[in-house]
């Protein structure tokens, strides 16, 4: 046994070649998330307009519904040290369990994803986000990826799953 | 000089470069690492060309969600986990090819310079009885044996308990002890 072990573990060397090819693909994709990051910046900027953010915001852009914690609870919630308060709602009345990741939590690394509540199949959660654009998805059951189908898709699966585009105005501005 | 400042640099420092966006920071992962799982790959698939691919695709994968490595300072392990996958998925999807030949000119040239053709026949039945493996007991073994990991990092990676793994490392030892066995005698 000695001696299979001793010569499956002599080194295999690939040409270089190999890595030519794959830092081609991998500035390829270094290059289209330059890209898109410049697209989610344009939104932002387009969605900061007050003229007309708001008309666009609801067909285009994720909206931060702001307006509905005040609705739902009665009380004022003050935007502090650039957080803003947004709630994440998805329906979903077969999910056992809904949580939300995104780049504002590290995507749900180290437990830090949000858990949504169940009000008859509607799941909703919020939480303080920073002013500014961001990626973020739902996790259905702890294993799906689930974009938010009332906001825009990410431009591209970034990490191999689905996720959505969300723009976070400040409102002390 | 930026190459050898590179080299130098820890796993963790370098994803954070990466992360930063510098891609040269990534190719410097690449160098370390390629050659050391191309040979898991290779064995795992039994052949050059799959186990290139694989490769390919498990360090564009892990460039692709490296802001979700966990544990920088590993970066290794969590690239050897996307690539073990890798090969799962890519040798449930293939036929292993009938022939295996690992041919790596610097194996070679180590080879023993007075029986260089004894030493390429013996390499190639090795391959050929690695192959006879199931791609459980193939992986099993390669991952204890060649890559040298403890059970626990075993499981860790194949998400297969450590007593399954045992029992999957004897049979592939067994197994391969006769098939070495039957060519030697035959």
């Amino acid at each position: 046994m000695e001696n299979i072990v001793e010569e499956l573990q002599r080194p295999v060397r690939l040409d270089d070649s190999f890595e030519r090819r794959l830092m081609v693909r991998v500035r390829r994709l270094h290059a289209e998330r330059r890209k898109r990051r410049g697209w989610l910046g344009a939104a932002m900027s387009i969605a900061q307009r007050p003229a007309w953010a708001t008309a666009l915001a609801a067909g285009l852009v994720a909206v931060v519904t702001f307006g509905v914690i005040r609705v739902r609870q009665g009380e004022h919630v003050v935007a502090a040290n650039g957080l803003e308060p947004v709630n994440f709602v998805l329906v979903a009345p077969a999910a056992k369990s809904v949580k939300v990741v995104g780049d504002f939590n590290n995507w749900g690394l180290n437990d830090s994803a949000l858990v949504a509540t169940n009000n008859q199949g509607v799941w909703s959660v919020t939480a303080p986000v920073k002013a500014g654009v961001h990626r973020y998805a739902f996790v259905v059951n702890d294993k799906q990826w689930v974009a938010d189908p009332r906001a825009p898709r990410s431009a591209g699966d970034d990490f191999g799953m689905p996720s959505s585009a969300l723009v976070v105005e400040d409102s002390t501005k | 000089m930026l190459g050898l400042v590179s080299m130098e640099s820890s796993d963790a420092e370098l994803v954070q470069r990466v992360l930063q966006g510098d891609v040269n920071a990534y190719g410097s992962l690449v160098s370390r690492y390629r050659d050391r799982y191309a040979r898991y790959a290779v064995h795992m698939l039994g052949n050059r060309e799959d186990a290139e691919e694989a490769l390919q695709d498990a360090f564009t994968r892990a460039y692709r969600s490296l802001s979700r490595c966990e544990e920088p300072e590993r970066f290794g392990a969590w690239l050897f986990r996307i690539l073990v996958n890798r090969c799962r998925t890519s040798g449930a999807r293939r036929v292993r090819r009938s022939q295996t030949f690992v041919h790596d000119e610097g194996a070679l040239l180590n080879a023993s310079q007075e029986h260089p053709a004894e030493q390429t026949a013996w390499r190639e039945e090795i391959e050929r009885a690695l192959g006879e493996l199931s791609a459980d007991q193939r992986e099993a073994f390669l991952l204890k044996y060649v890559e040298e990991l403890g059970y626990e990092e075993m499981s860790e990676i194949t998400g297969v308990g450590v007593s399954a793994l045992k029992m999957r490392v004897m049979r592939a030892c067994d197994r391969l002890r006769i098939l070495l066995k039957e060519v030697h005698s035959g």
